[in-house]
C-alpha cells in the first residue's frame, strides 16, 4: 500500500502554477495603475494637472473606477458566502450598511479618527457575522436565507428610524460626514483610486488563498453536500462561520470606503435591493469564480452608468433584460464560461437551480435503483 | 460485555408517525468481522444505518461504539471515532474532481482544516493518500474527472474510496453496489472484504445479492418490519426455517448455499 506512488500530475509545481494563473491578475493591475494617466492622455490633460487633482475625464473616471472597486469587494464577499460556501443570504447589504454607517457616525457624531473607525468596522463586521452565524446550526437553505433577510430589514428599519435622526439621518441618509483630509475624494481623489484599487487587489488575492486553503476547500465541500461533509468529519457550523466572518469583515470595509468616498450615505445601501444588487454581480461574473465577482460589478456599474446616459429613466428595464438573457444564456457568468470555453446552458441553469433550491440530492436522485 | 464486540445497538426503535420503522433491534457486532444485514425493500435496513450514524435520532433505544454511547453525539464526530458511512443514494461532492472528493475525505481527520491562507496543495500527505486509495478503488484514470460526471458504478467505487480515505475502523455500507453492473459487483465486493481483512476492520454491509451476502458475511441479521428475523452464520441462516418460509423461500428461490 504505501509504496504506490501518486501520479506525475499530481506534483505540478504549486509555485509555477500560480505564477501562470496569476498573468491576467498581474495585467490587470497594470492597466488599473495606469489608467488614470491613459484616461488624461485621450483627454488631452496635461499629467501635473491630473497629479494636482484637476478636473477633467480623468477624474471623473477616476470616481465611477472607485465606486466599482467598492461594488467589487462587495460583490466577491457575496461571492465567499453564496459561491463557494452554499449559502444564500437575503441580509447582505447589511453588512456593507452597517460598515457604512459605523464610519460616517464615528465621524461625525464622535470625531474618531480613521484608524480606530476602521478597528470598530472590523469589529461589527465580527458581530455581523456572528448574528447570522448563531442560527446556522438551527436552519438551513431558504430558511436561513429569510432570517438573514429579517435581520437585514431591522437594521434598514433602524437606520432610518426617526428616534435615531441625529446620527444616520432618517431616511434621507447621513450627511455631513467630513472624510480625513488626506482621503478627501474630491481634492484627493487620485490617492483615493489607488487606495481603492489597492484595497480591492489585497481582498482578492486574500480570498484566492483562502479559497485555495485546506480550511477553503472544506467551504466548498459544504457548497457542494454539506451531509456528505458532516459524515466525513467535518463540523460544517465552523467552516461557514468562518466564510461569514471574512465576508462581512470585508464588505464591511467596503462600506467604509463607500462612506468616505461619498457626500451621502443613503440607506438603501442597506436595503434588499443592494444585496439583489450583489447576488446580481456574482451571476452575471460567474458563481463561484471569485474573479467573477469582480467583472460582474464591473459589469453592473459600466451597464447602468452606460444606459443611464443613453437612455435615461427607460434604462432599469433594459438593465433588468440583459440580466434575464446572462442567466439564460450564460448560467455560468462571464467568467464561469470562459473557465468553461463550452457553454453547456441546461447544466449550468440546473446548477444555478440547485444553488436555490439547496436540493443536492436531485441529481442524485436518478442513480437510486 | 465481551471486549470483542465492537458496535451494539440496545433495543434501537424509530417510529415515523404510527409507521414503527425499526422495533427494538438489539444487534452485537463482532469486530473484524463482516455483518450484513438482509431483508425486503421497506424492512427498515437503511433507517437502522441511519440510527447507528447518527443520521436520525431514535425514538428510543442506544447505540453503543467500542463500550462508549454514541446515540447522541453530533453526527460529525462519528467519522471522528472511527466510523465511516456510505449511502444507498450516491453522496459525493457532484462538481469536484474524483481526487478533490477523496482528498477532502482524507484531509477531514487531520489537523489542518483551520489553516487558511497556504495553498492546501502544499498539505501532501492527504493528497497522497487520495492517490493511494483512489488507486485501491481503481479509479486512477479518473482522478481528474468531475465527480458527477462519471458513470454511475464508478461513482459508488469513488463513495466507497470516501469512506476508506480516513481509514475507519467500522464501515456501515448500505447497497453499495446498488445499481452497479452486475459484472462490476464481485470487483468491489473482493475489494470491501480484501479491506476488511487486511485493516483490522468490521464491515456492517446491507446488500440484497444473496449469493455474494452469503459467501461475503461471517454473520447476516435478517430484518422483517423493523424487527430482527433471525440472526447467525450464512449457512444457520440458509437453512432457518422460519427464514426460508418468509423471505428466503420466495424471494430468493434460486439460491444455492453450498
Ligand atoms: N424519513 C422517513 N419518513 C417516513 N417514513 C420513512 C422515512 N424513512 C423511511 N421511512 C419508512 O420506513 C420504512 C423502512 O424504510 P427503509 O429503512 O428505507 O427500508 P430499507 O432500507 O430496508 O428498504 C419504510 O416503510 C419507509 O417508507
Ligand atoms: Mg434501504
Amino acid at each position: 500500500m504505501s509504496e504506490f506512488t501518486a501520479p506525475e500530475v499530481a506534483k505540478e509545481n504549486i509555485y509555477w502554477a500560480t505564477i501562470k494563473n496569476s498573468r491576467g491578475l498581474l495585467i490587470t493591475i497594470l492597466l488599473l495603475a495606469i489608467l488614470p494617466f491613459i484616461i488624461a492622455l485621450v483627454d488631452g490633460q496635461p499629467f501635473s494637472e491630473l497629479l494636482s487633482n484637476d478636473p477633467g475625464q480623468s477624474k471623473f473616471y477616476q470616481a465611477l473606477m472607485i465606486e466599482i472597486f467598492i461594488l467589487a469587494v462587495y460583490a466577491i464577499s457575496y461571492d465567499l458566502i453564496f459561491g463557494i460556501t452554499g449559502m444564500i443570504s437575503f441580509g447582505h447589504a447589511m453588512f456593507f450598511g452597517v460598515g457604512a454607517y459605523v464610519t460616517g457616525i464615528m465621524f461625525k457624531s464622535f470625531g474618531w479618527s480613521l484608524l480606530p473607525t476602521i478597528g470598530l468596522v472590523i469589529l461589527a463586521g465580527i458581530v455581523n457575522a456572528l448574528i447570522f452565524g448563531i442560527v446556522l446550526p438551527r436552519v438551513k437553505g431558504i430558511t436561513w436565507a429569510l432570517v438573514t433577510l429579517g435581520i437585514a430589514e431591522v437594521f434598514f428599519i433602524v437606520i432610518q428610524s426617526r428616534e435615531l435622526v441625529d446620527f444616520a439621518g432618517a431616511e434621507i441618509g447621513l450627511q455631513g460626514v467630513t472624510p480625513p483630509e488626506y482621503l478627501n475624494p474630491v481634492t484627493e481623489r487620485l490617492r483615493f483610486y489607488y487606495l481603492a484599487m489597492i484595497f480591492m487587489i489585497l481582498v482578492y488575492i486574500f480570498y484566492k488563498r483562502f479559497v485555495n486553503s485546506p480550511t477553503g476547500r472544506v467551504c466548498i465541500a459544504n457548497r457542494e453536500n454539506e451531509n456528505r461533509a458532516i459524515m466525513l468529519g467535518y463540523n460544517t457550523f465552523w467552516y461557514k462561520l468562518t466564510a461569514l466572518i471574512i465576508s462581512s469583515v470585508t464588505a464591511g470595509l467596503a462600506g467604509a470606503l463607500h462612506a468616505i468616498f461619498h457626500p451621502i450615505i443613503r440607506p438603501d445601501i442597506a436595503g434588499l435591493s443592494f444585496t439583489i444588487a450583489a447576488l446580481l454581480m456574482v451571476l452575471i461574473g460567474g458563481v463561484g469564480t471569485l474573479s467573477g465577482a469582480l467583472i460582474g460589478a464591473a459589469t453592473f456599474r459600466l451597464l447602468s452608468f452606460g444606459l443611464d446616459r443613453y437612455l435615461g429613466g427607460s434604462s432599469q428595464i433594459i438593465i433588468g433584460i440583459v440580466y434575464v438573457g446572462i442567466v439564460l444564456y450564460l448560467p455560468f457568468g462571464i467568467v464561469g464560461t470562459w473557465n468553461q470555453r463550452s457553454v453547456r446552458r441546461k447544466e449550468g441553469r440546473e446548477q444555478l437551480l440547485r444553488m436555490f433550491t439547496g436540493s443536492k440530492e436531485k441529481k442524485q436522485d436518478e442513480n437510486e435503483e | 460485555m465481551e471486549n470483542n464486540i465492537i458496535l451494539e445497538s440496545i433495543k434501537l426503535r424509530k417510529e415515523f408517525g404510527a409507521l414503527v420503522a425499526v422495533a427494538n433491534v438489539s444487534i452485537k457486532v463482532k469486530a473484524n468481522t463482516i455483518h450484513s444485514i438482509i431483508g425486503p425493500n421497506g424492512a427498515g435496513k437503511t433507517t437502522y444505518f441511519n440510527l447507528l450514524s447518527g443520521n436520525l435520532e431514535p425514538t428510543s433505544g442506544r447505540v453503543i461504539f467500542k463500550g462508549r454511547d454514541i446515540t447522541n453525539l453530533p453526527l460529525y464526530r462519528t467519522a471522528h471515532l472511527g466510523i465511516g458511512r456510505s449511502f444507498q443514494i450516491t453522496n459525493i461532492f457532484p462538481n469536484l474532481t474524483v481526487l478533490e472528493n477523496v482528498r477532502l475525505a482524507s484531509q477531514a481527520l487531520g489537523k489542518d482544516n483551520f489553516k487558511f491562507i497556504r495553498d492546501y496543495r502544499h498539505f501532501e500527505q492527504y493528497e497522497h493518500r487520495a492517490y493511494e486509495v483512489i488507486n485501491q478503488v481503481g479509479l486512477t484514470e479518473r482522478a481528474l474527472s468531475q465527480a458527477i460526471s462519471l458513470p454511475h458504478g464508478d461513482k459508488r467505487k469513488l463513495e466507497l474510496g470516501m469512506i476508506l480515505a480516513p481509514d475507519p475502523e467500522l464501515l456501515l455500507l448500505d447497497e453499495p453496489t446498488a445499481g452497479m453492473a452486475a459484472e462490476e459487483v464481485p470487483e468491489i465486493m473482493e475489494l470491501i472484504q480484501k479491506v476488511q481483512k487486511s485493516g483490522k476492520k468490521t464491515v456492517m454491509l446491507v446488500e440484497h445479492n444473496m449469493n455474494v451476502v452469503m459467501s461475503i458475511s461471517d454473520y447476516i441479521s435478517v430484518m422483517h418490519q423493523g424487527q430482527i428475523l433471525a440472526e447467525g452464520t450464512p449457512s444457520e441462516i440458509a437453512s432457518n426455517e422460519v427464514v426460508q418460509s418468509a423471505y428466503l423461500g420466495g424471494l430468493y428461490s434460486d439460491l444455492q448455499v453450498s
